[in-house]
């Protein structure tokens, strides 16, 4: 008692920071099919964990109360979330679009949810995102330079696939976007994690818009719009390959912070996660770059490489798994080889000594004859 | 009796295997091709073999040594300088199969492995009279070989025709003839077809018949056939309940391992896998449709299907191997490649993953 009366008085006596985010959510998640045809997206598990839970543990980290998902789609979600709020102690509400309204259309609607009298700036976080979400840092930053924007950019070798935020060096102050340019420019892009000021919702109307194209430019144009560079990794995971990839990057830094959740062991190479509730044979060989679900099992004498192995999945002996996802309770047979993006969705078996070469399998599917070449498998 | 066995040129069929060792020396089911039909000959009383040749006949000689002695068979060659075609080494061994004692002599291709019913052969040789006989053997697709067509009751030959359009019979030439020496007489020393210009002239004569070879046979001169072959013999091994097939919890199906081989724990082998000399299969590997060669290492978790490992390679942890990949002697797989089809050339390293059919040299 004493102890949360003295707690309570310290959080009133700072300021207490009430912050708000909200998380575009956003549609059919159709690019991490299979999977999102058994689960919405943002519950896609990534390093064990629902990828939505990523970005809400490191508002609550932060002192987030508020999270607010900005979704078109999946009404499950928010039945699913309600379990969430409760372990956290965070408040998790929904903002559903009757029309699709863009990257910056969901924060007007969402605007009672996100503006209270604390005048306090919100986050916006785009769903797919992973990265090492330096909020407190981007908190910093914020006040500092006093604008009315902030926005995380990220440094990447192909800036011309991308919107590049063309800014100052040494402020952060961005001149201008400028979409997929032909000649270099620059090569920070957009993070999509932004820390706004509640002004920047009068800016918006309730209409189909788009935060780079129209709102941002519009900020930048009165020099209230800085850009931080984001520390870390970052990866938009929202199609397997990037996925995949950023599982490399996020059992890397997990790795820099010494964490005890890695597994180690003889039969352990590299960056490897492993649930408690998972059972892995004699004579495997796992990672480097692979997380295991819980409830899986994977017998003896497999070999697993860069791959995302969902819960209660089976791999049967032998098998070899590179560069794939393995859907929720799926089997991989014997001596099956599975690798160059191969995606399994939910309940998908695999017979013995099968080989797939980028399948992708929709839900409950029988792969009874090799897959040669990638293609979709209904 | 004596024998002509055609063994002819450079093998480029089954390269790369026979870029390491002449063709009839190449082990099939873990014996030499050659061997095969020299021990079927032996059996039957034939007493010398000729080897028809246009190539390394030293590497030949060496080892046909070795044969002769232990067959207690005589084996010499016979050595074209100019390719005779397949009828034309018959008139250049001349000397050496006509010994005056009138017996006709057998005739066989090298690549044949099938049952080699001689003496069936000979019995009917002798019944019917005639100056040449041919065996030939019933097949699917008729118009991709030469059909033999024939008198279906007594066997005579009527005519050849090449690759016919329409049906005309599905028996093809199986590479296996008894002739009576008179057949020399119609065999000029020179490039010269048996099937388009011999054959046909003893046919017109009505001294040409034919029997329907029993049981299996194959031209196993490539790879596809040859792994088609393995299949056909082993089962016939079985059919005849050899003791030499293998047995145990690890192996399905018809298997022959070498007693010098080892196999590992948790293995699945066969069906229809030969294994040689010195091999290691170390634990949990997968084989089927295959045949490994002598001294080669399958390491832990491999699978290799419908493929033809050469000596003394090594094939990788959790490798996989199919679709007729055929490896050269002493080629290294490294661990977790996959090979679709791959044709590897001798003394190669194999260090990423072949995805389509091809040759790597």
């Amino acid at each position: 008692m004493k102890e949360r009366i003295r707690l309570h008085i310290l959080i009133k006596g700072r300021r207490s920071i009430r912050m708000k985010a909200l998380i575009l959510v956003g549609g059919l998640g159709t690019r991490l099919r299979p999977l999102t045809l058994s689960v919405p997206k943002p519950l896609v598990e990534f390093a064990n964990k629902p990828m939505i839970l990523h970005q809400i543990e490191a508002l609550k980290a932060i002192g987030v109360t508020e999270v607010v998902l900005a979704i078109n789609y999946q009404p499950e979600l928010m039945l699913n979330l309600k379990e969430f709020e409760k372990k956290l102690e965070i408040k998790i509400t929904f903002s559903q679009e009757t029309e699709p309204l863009g990257t910056a259309g969901p924060l007007a609607l969402a605007r009672d949810k996100l503006i209270d009298d604390s005048g306090e700036p919100f986050f916006v976080l785009n769903s797919d995102v992973i990265s090492e979400y330096p909020l407190k840092q981007m908190v910093d930053f914020h006040k500092a330079h006093g604008g009315e924007a902030s926005i995380m950019v990220t440094k990447v070798d192909e800036p011309s696939k991308y919107g590049v935020v063309v800014m100052e060096e040494s402020t952060g102050k961005v001149e201008r976007f400028v979409e997929k340019p032909k000649t270099f420019v620059g090569n920070k892009i957009n993070a999509g994690i932004y820390l706004l000021n509640p002004s920047v919702i009068d800016r918006i109307e309730l209409r189909p818009t788009s935060i780079e194209k129209e709102v941002f430019p519009k900020i930048a144009a009165d020099n209230k719009l800085y850009a931080m560079v984001l520390p870390g990794f970052w990866m938009d995971i929202g199609q397997p390959r990037d996925y995949i990839a950023g599982l490399r990057l996020y059992l890397d830094s997990l790795r820099k912070k010494s964490s005890t959740k890695l597994a180690t062991g003889p039969h352990i190479v590299g960056n490897v996660l492993v649930d408690e509730t998972a059972k892995i044979g004699e004579g495997c060989l796992i990672g480097p770059d692979v997380a295991i679900g819980p409830g899986c099992i994977v017998e003896s004498g497999v070999r697993l490489s860069r791959c995302s192995v969902m819960s209660g999945v089976r791999i049967k002996q032998h098998a070899c798994i590179s560069s794939s996802i393995i859907g929720w309770q799926s089997t991989v047979g014997r001596w099956a080889r599975v690798e160059n993006l191969t995606i399994l969705g939910e309940k998908v078996q695999v017979y013995d000594e099968i080989y797939t070469n980028g399948g992708v399998v929709l839900p409950y599917r029988e792969i009874k004859s090799s897959i040669l070449k990638p293609e979709i498998v209904m």
